[in-house]
């Protein structure tokens, strides 16, 4: 009885001495805390990925430590994840979860600890709670919903979008970013509805969204379902543009349709780095194929950018989290995907890109670049 | 079960509290303690689904959602209202349980899984509110700057202090939780779980228990929704999603099924598991599922029946103190006993009680026989309340009872036994016996005392500290008829109560049922053994395919045509 | 015309719905436990077939006998390692041990595979066939015929052949079914091993029409559960009328009213159901045991 009790206390104490075991060198640590299981842990594993290749760069005469570790997708894993990071060693810097909420959560947290967020969320919210350390190296849905609305409006000339969403936390606050978006242009959707992401059949929503008489589609869902609302469109026939979310341009959404079932759709993203561009992202892309067998998107390269501007600041000196903090919200920074400067409230990336299929490939083009849509729309 | 708590297993239960204050306070890191304070929480939650569940047996899968809603009642009334924890925390608790007490009325009746859905259901749809409803809810990125709980102006900082509140919290539910367990209420709710028709036939009402099980769970689950809150900071629809209610359920039966001691313990064990094999980054969870895995093989009865194996084989069981016997008051008997007229009911187009017309009087002994299938069960199970009649009337103690409920009848003064001895798996004898009177006494150990005059009456004192479990079926009818005898009935319906005796047994039996009568019990007495009714009763009915063929004293029963025919081949023209 | 259209794949998703509910259904038969690993033994099912279709790069009505008999043998090993040790337990054990399995799978599955959304070959053909205006996918036809030949077959099975009436009695009452001479151990793995083949045929014709990733068990549990209980506790026809109302919801109901509501209007006809039937809408099939 009693060895059983002190073998559990062991074991508890055991498990704490393992978390707080402090590195007694200057090694700085960068963790990375993503949601590799659940809902979201496809993107989350791009984010892992672009997060670790950042970080094998490391710069001479540094000692670099890293430790991925998954968050699920509870705000609740995402704080006990980040408590934990902060108890080894020297934090430079957190690579942390995409997912809104999560990061809702970790931001106190990380206030008190003073510890810099390194994020690709798109939760518009993150950077409005007045807190210095996050700092976000993908466009909002502020800017990509801009862009987005700007180019079914004012390049495809569509004025009667019918706009479905998801129902999580992605869609729903990107249909609140196009909402505003469309406003700004003097838009009103024809048609908006949210779908579950555990939706298997969208043709009701489909047969109610072409019932409106929309002359365009405006989708904004994940993964699986962009591909299976695509799919389930070109079987019914349906000649519409499509204008789809990022979930869209991620390789892993054009794997799963035949490319003639991606005949003129298009999507928004910041952006597309299987498209090819400068040679730096070629030399990104075959990088990151050869290290993970997969193709990239954007969100690992929006997190490659982000953890390579912090070990630049790095390189320059920094060697307190703090000192990281401060140069990331001052510097500018050349990344691949555009550049980057903090606008004072952790928003680094101000462009994105509208991609389209040519229906002979899964590899999309770049149609149009938006470089602060926002601005540019007011 | 939750009330046999050795000396050795209290000491054991001290230990445990004072190694996890060592722990929290010398040991444990920020991120040790946030573990400790997640799982603190989940314990609390448990606490309520062990109530629901460990003991009433019933699969809510509502947990998860009242410790949702008590999470976004924290959550919205502390981010957009900025009101503190002294507010927050009772509302909390009050809304889940305003939500539980009609949700429970409407669902209650149902049994096992149909209940199961039912409650899924219900938290299915409250999932759906808070994704859909994005004005009240945030939707689905939620609520975030939840304020941290501010206590009379305190806020309670992260780390040991919050550990030290929800684990304070903890405590004091457990202490709750293990009173009701081990009270009348949580020997209520293990009758009802092991054998619901045995429990109505005692008295117990099965949808008020029920009904208040719920609402307990409902009240612990919102206290747990409120703390977690406070702990991330955030409330979003996870906290209404199927996982916490799988972790939950997880948990109670990891930690020990009805058992606070295994809440506490299930949630420290899960919740630390995966953070053990956190540096194997992807693979924790494979790992944790294997571990699972193998603590559900290795320890099928959870942690708490692992330790008290242990301690068995440690300690020798020291035989429980034993129970003063005190005699149960007789309620004042009515002179006019059960008086049944013209009773029918039919299953399925076949008439299993054609008619049937009796009367107990109060000290009169009334014997029913019959060939098998002739319907004296289903007129039993008609008296008793557990069938309702089709037509008929049933008077009991001057009062019209025609389809009342079983623990109304039995509360009336009516008690029956079952033909197979229906008596509690692991239960002990004394409190199967006690069980009996939980729907009269003020609490369990009147009880106690009660069932241990009634098993003395019968000769079976000694039996009081043995288990149920393989007692031998002479004793375990004895036992049966314990639970009758405890209740001091004015009606007593005995199903082929000797069976199985020897001659010896069935001549104790006798005087016995002679001896109530005496007292003034009304007792109608089922039987095949006519060698030991025919003596005892005064009057005697045969049914045959739900009729009464004859009814008179008992000496004429032996000569009478139609009896015979119906016992040796159903040559009665029809 | 569109009505029609919604029903031709109300039906197709309904029939993948009640193949799910079919394995699950048997073991529940067969053992009275709670096989929360069905959703996850699906997922498994579809990414195998994902991953046999490069090796065997023929349409997929060759690659399912394949996937049928791998499945059948991870049936094996879940009731080895998850049912058998805790036969004499209450079911709620079985509940949990399952759990603990569909954890192990799912990220098993998530480590082995990745996270991304797959596709599996289609069973017969990628076409959509147009018939009076209606677009008809191959794989829907293949997804109701599959699952009609198999319910059909298990009905077959059970009603007329030895092995059948050796299973119901097991069902039944195993104690009486080992003193008739009925090799129960057996029978148990049997069913096992069929419930998770049945799986396997459902996750391979789900994965082709509507995708599969390492988490998607989790959803078809919850829907299996759902069709098997309102249908009545352990009936087969009572699951395929239950999955069948689902999918009534899910792409009928949702086409008047949003996502959201249908999902809620489904719940709240299940209380409904269960408040006018409290048995389910066929009954209960199972007898409780203790």
């Amino acid at each position: 009885m009693r060895r059983t009790l002190s073998l559990l206390i062991g074991l508890l104490a055991a498990s704490s001495c393992l978390s707080s075991a402090a590195r007694a060198d200057d090694t700085l640590s960068f963790p990375v805390l993503v949601p590799l299981t659940g809902f979201l842990s496809l993107e989350g594993t791009s984010q892992r990925n672009g997060a670790v290749l950042a970080l094998k760069q490391t710069p001479a005469g540094i000692a670099i430590a890293s430790e991925v570790v998954d968050t699920g997708t509870s705000p609740e894993a995402a704080v006990t994840a980040l408590e934990r990071a902060a108890g080894r060693g020297t934090v430079g810097a957190v690579a942390a979860s995409m997912l809104g909420t999560q990061m809702l959560a970790m931001l106190p947290l990380a206030g008190e600890l003073k510890l810099p967020l390194v994020t690709v969320s798109g939760t518009a919210s993150i950077t409005e709670q007045g807190n210095p350390w996050v700092f976000r190296f993908f466009p909002g849905d502020a800017v990509t919903k801009a862009a987005h609305a700007r180019y079914v409006v004012e390049e495809l000339g569509k004025r009667q979008p019918a706009v479905i969403y998801q129902t999580t936390a992605y869609g729903q606050s990107g249909k609140a970013h196009l909402d505003a978006a469309f406003k700004a242009l003097g838009v009103t959707p024809v048609f908006e509805e949210g779908v579950d992401p555990a939706a298997k059949d969208l043709l009701p929503v489909l047969t109610k969204a072409l019932a409106a008489k929309p002359d365009v589609l405006v989708l904004h869902l994940h993964s699986a379902p962009t591909a299976l609302l695509l799919r389930q469109a070109a079987s019914s026939g349906v000649t519409l543009p499509i204008v789809a979310g990022s979930a869209m341009h991620q390789p892993s959404t054009a794997a799963l349709l035949e490319p003639a079932e991606l005949k003129g759709v298009c999507a928004e993203t910041a952006a597309s780095p299987i498209s090819g561009g400068t040679p730096e992202v070629k030399a990104f892309t075959d990088a990151y194929r050869a290290a993970f067998g997969k193709e990239p998107d954007a969100f690992a390269l929006g997190q490659y950018d982000g953890m390579t501007m912090v070990l630049e600041a790095v390189k320059a000196g920094a060697r307190s989290p703090d000192a990281i903090r401060k140069a990331l919200s001052a510097e500018t920074f050349q990344g691949l995907a555009m550049t980057y400067k903090s606008d004072g409230k952790g928003n680094m990336a101000h462009s994105a890109v509208i991609v389209c299929y040519d229906g002979a490939s899964r590899v999309p083009v770049l149609a149009k670049r938006y470089d602060d849509p926002t601005l540019a729309a007011k | 079960m939750g009330e046999r708590h050795s000396p050795a297993e209290t000491v054991a239960l001290i230990a445990g509290a004072l190694a996890l204050l060592v722990y929290a306070l010398a040991f444990a890191s920020p991120y040790g303690l946030r573990i400790l304070t997640v799982a603190g929480v989940y314990a609390l939650a448990t606490f309520g689904f062990q109530i629901v569940f460990g003991l009433g047996g019933a699969l809510s899968l509502a947990q998860g959602a009242f410790f949702g809603v008590g999470a976004y009642v924290t959550g919205i009334l502390g981010s957009r209202f900025g009101l503190g924890f002294e507010v927050t925390f009772p509302l909390s608790m009050l809304v889940p349980l305003l939500l539980a007490l009609p949700v429970g009325l409407a669902v209650l009746r149902l049994e096992s899984h149909y209940f199961a859905l039912a409650t899924l259901g219900i938290a299915q749809v409250l999932h759906l509110l808070a994704v859909n409803l994005p004005e009240l809810t945030g939707g689905s990125n939620g609520l975030a700057g939840v304020p941290a709980a501010v206590l009379f102006g305190w806020a309670v900082p992260r780390g040991l202090p919050m550990a030290g509140l929800v684990w304070g919290l903890v405590a004091l539910g457990g202490l709750i939780g293990w009173r009701l367990a081990g009270g009348r209420l949580g020997r209520s709710l293990t009758m009802l779980r092991d054998d619901p028709l045995a429990a109505a036939t005692l008295g117990l009402d099965v949808g008020r228990l029920r009904l208040i099980a719920f609402g307990i769970s409902a009240l612990f689950a919102g206290a747990a929704g409120a703390l977690a809150v406070h702990t991330q900071r955030v409330v979003s629809p996870e906290v209404l999603e199927f996982p916490v209610m799988v972790s939950i359920l997880t948990i109670a039966i990891v930690g020990g099924r009805g058992q606070m001691a295994g809440a506490v313990l299930g949630a420290v064990l899960l919740l630390h598991l995966p953070e053990w094999f956190r540096f194997l980054e992807r693979g924790y969870l494979v790992v944790y599922g294997v571990a699972l895995l193998a603590t559900v093989v290795l320890a099928p009865d959870g942690l708490t029946g692992l330790l008290d194996r242990i301690a068995a084989r440690l300690f020798s069981r020291r035989p429980r103190a034993s129970v003063e016997a005190k005699e149960p008051p007789r309620p004042q008997n009515s002179p006019d006993g059960l008086a049944v007229d013209d009773l029918r009911k039919s299953f399925g187009g076949v008439r299993a009680v054609d008619g049937v017309s009796l009367e107990l009087r109060p000290g009169s002994i009334t014997g029913l026989i019959g060939p098998n299938g002739s319907g004296k069960s289903t007129v039993i199970n008609l008296l008793s309340g557990l069938e309702r009649p089709d037509a008929g009337r049933v008077r009991l103690g001057g009062r019209d009872v025609t389809g009342t409920r079983a623990d109304r009848l039995a509360r009336a003064g009516l008690a029956r036994s079952f033909q197979a001895a229906v008596l509690p798996n692991g239960a002990g004898v004394l409190e199967a016996v006690a069980a009996a009177r939980l729907a009269v006494d003020p609490d369990a150990r009147t009880a106690e005392a009660h069932a241990r005059w009634a098993l003395d009456r019968l000769g079976a004192g000694d039996l009081a500290g043995k288990g149920c479990d393989g007692l031998p079926a002479a004793l375990r009818r004895r036992v049966e008829l314990a639970r009758s005898l405890v209740r001091r009935p004015a009606v007593l319906l005995l199903d082929e109560p000797a069976a199985g005796l020897t001659d010896g047994e069935k001549a104790e039996l006798a005087a016995l049922l002679r001896e109530l009568a005496q007292e003034g019990v009304a007792i109608l007495l089922v039987e095949h053994d006519m060698g030991f009714l025919l003596p005892l009763a005064g009057r005697v009915l045969c049914l045959d395919r739900g009729r009464v063929i004859y009814d008179g004293p008992a000496g004429g029963v032996r000569r009478d045509p139609a009896v015979a025919a119906a016992y040796l081949g159903r040559a009665v023209p029809a | 015309m569109a009505a029609l259209q919604l029903l031709v794949n109300g039906v197709a998703l309904g029939a993948a719905y009640a193949l799910v509910a079919l394995g699950f259904v048997l073991v529940l038969n067969a053992t009275s436990a709670v096989n929360f690993a069905q959703g996850d033994l699906v997922m498994a099912g579809g990414l195998l077939a994902v991953a046999a279709a490069p090796l065997i790069p023929l349409p997929g009505i060759v690659l399912l006998p394949v996937v049928l008999v791998l499945m059948a043998a991870l049936g094996l090993l879940l009731a080895l390692a998850a049912y058998l040790p805790l036969r004499r337990r209450p079911p709620v054990s079985v509940f949990i041990s399952t759990i603990a399995v569909g954890i192990i799978l799912q990220n098993g599955a998530a480590i082995l595979f990745g996270p991304e959304p797959r596709a599996a070959p289609p069973l017969f053909g990628d076409d959509t066939l147009h018939i009076a205006g209606l677009a008809v996918p191959e794989q829907s036809l293949a997804i109701v015929a599959v699952a009609g030949l198999l319910i059909g077959a298990q009905q077959w099975v059970f009603a007329r052949t030895q092995l059948g009436r050796r299973l119901r009695a097991t069902a039944q009452d195993p104690e009486m079914a080992r003193a008739c001479g009925v090799p129960v151990t057996a029978m148990i793995l049997v069913t096992f091993a069929i419930g998770a083949a049945c799986a396997g045929a459902a996750g391979l014709l789900l994965a082709n029409r509507y995708f599969v990733t390492p988490t998607s068990g989790g959803d078809l549990i919850l829907k299996a559960y759902i069709a098997v209980t309102v249908g009545g506790w352990g009936s087969v026809p009572g699951a395929v009328v239950g999955a069948l109302l689902i999918a009534l919801f899910e792409v009928g109901v949702s086409s008047v009213l949003s996502y959201p509501a249908a999902l809620g209007a489904l719940y709240l006809t299940l209380l409904a159901i269960l408040v006018l039937r409290p048995q389910g809408l066929f009954g209960e099939a199972v007898r409780r045991r203790g």
